[in-house]
């Protein structure tokens, strides 16, 4: 298990406009527009590296990391607290810092890693269905662990793996509801190869179902059906 | 087939399907996934071909989630119809979705299996589609 405190340094360049034609000014120029708040400081608008942020994501901490942001005039220990995607190419959009506090306990997202090769998929052939993927929790930041790990090879069917069952210690304390489910095994459904007459019964399936405002629209529909049929005998 | 139970209009108009697909557009459940990298409609024909297509490549194994849902009705006139007389009666259902949409996600299989499972669902589509992974599986 590996902490989160592990030096990262991250050069930030303040920007000053604030427009969305600005913010795309700055993409182009190959960095990613970014904000830097907390810590009872005023938030600051500045540009970063995009590639030193996804080194940051995609490190074992992820975005857990502690990183020491250099400004022009302040250098302060930030985490990453929020960052978009663009939807279709995945590149970054916006990255959000937000500064801490080194002696102050924070509220974050560790993600939970399932070991092991559970019995329930092993013998009994179901399938490890995982619920959670994240747990949050309240520590010091540099007690933020970079994953927590949950041992699953005893799991079999009917058995669930909640958050009170992963390993708690005693820096760590689970914001997440105790009860909630982590991890369980569920059965695979048989495929069962349709005959022809069951595909017919599939087409034949109607593709009008119930109308809220039943009584208005049925009024609707008998009068749109008597003036069709009315025009048709207009038309012989 | 999948359709709405209930709805409030039995006819639509077309309405527009221009910009990316903001939400819907991470993995939410399983570890791999296709998502759409053009706008356009997905039938519940093409859904269900899609459904099967996976689920007949998995055999057993593996679990789906389909994250996009036929609630547009379309509508159609008869053949050898005269243009006019109002708009045609409902004909069948479909998905709008916009680049960026995840279609369908899976887990309990191998990256391997999950990317031929996809690729065979991504046939019966008529829109370009691209395999996504969960971070941890890249």
């Amino acid at each position: 298990m590996a902490n989160a405190t592990v030096n990262n340094t991250l050069e930030a360049t303040p920007r000053t406009a604030t427009t969305k034609n600005a913010a795309r000014r700055v993409r182009v120029a190959g960095q990613v527009p970014a904000v830097v708040y907390g810590a009872g400081k005023a938030s600051q608008t500045v540009s970063v590296d995009p590639r030193q942020v996804q080194k940051i994501l995609y490190s074992q901490t992820g975005h857990n990391t502690i990183v020491d942001l250099k400004l022009p005039n302040e250098q302060a220990k930030a985490m990453i607290v929020d960052w978009q995607y663009e939807p279709i190419r995945g590149h970054l959009l916006h990255v959000d810092f937000k500064r801490i506090a080194m002696d102050k306990a924070l509220r974050i997202k560790v993600p939970v890693l399932l070991k092991g090769e559970a019995v329930g998929v092993k013998v009994d052939g179901g399938i490890l269905e995982q619920v959670l993927r994240e747990v949050e929790i309240e520590c010091l930041p540099a007690d933020i662990p970079a994953s927590i790990d949950v041992d699953v090879t005893e799991l079999t069917f009917g058995k669930l793996i909640r958050v009170e069952d992963l390993p708690h210690g005693e820096k760590l304390k689970f914001l997440t509801d105790a009860n909630q489910m982590i991890a369980h095994i569920v059965s695979v459904k048989e495929v069962v190869v349709e005959t022809a007459v069951a595909a017919v019964d599939a087409t034949a399936v109607s593709t009008e179902p119930e109308v809220a405002k039943k009584g208005k629209q049925d009024a609707e529909g008998a009068e749109g059906a008597d003036k069709a049929g009315d025009k048709k005998k207009d038309k012989k | 087939m999948l359709m709405p139970k209930k709805v409030k209009y039995r006819k639509q108009q077309r309405g527009r399907m221009c910009g990316k697909a903001w939400t819907g557009s991470q993995l939410a459940f399983g570890d791999f996934g296709i998502k759409t990298l053009e706008p356009g409609y997905i039938t519940d024909r093409q859904i269900e071909a899609s459904r099967i297509a996976i689920t007949r490549f998995v055999k057993r194994g593996g679990k789906v989630w389909i994250r996009i849902f036929p609630d547009k009705p379309v509508t159609k006139k008869p053949a050898e119809t005269r243009m006019g007389k109002g708009k045609g009666a409902p004909d069948h259902w479909v998905a709008v979705v916009r680049p960026g949409r995840i279609l369908f996600e899976m887990e309990g299989v191998s990256r391997a299996d999950a990317m031929e499972a996809m690729r065979l669902a991504s046939h019966k589509l008529s829109l370009r589609t691209k395999f996504v992974a969960r971070e941890g599986h890249i």
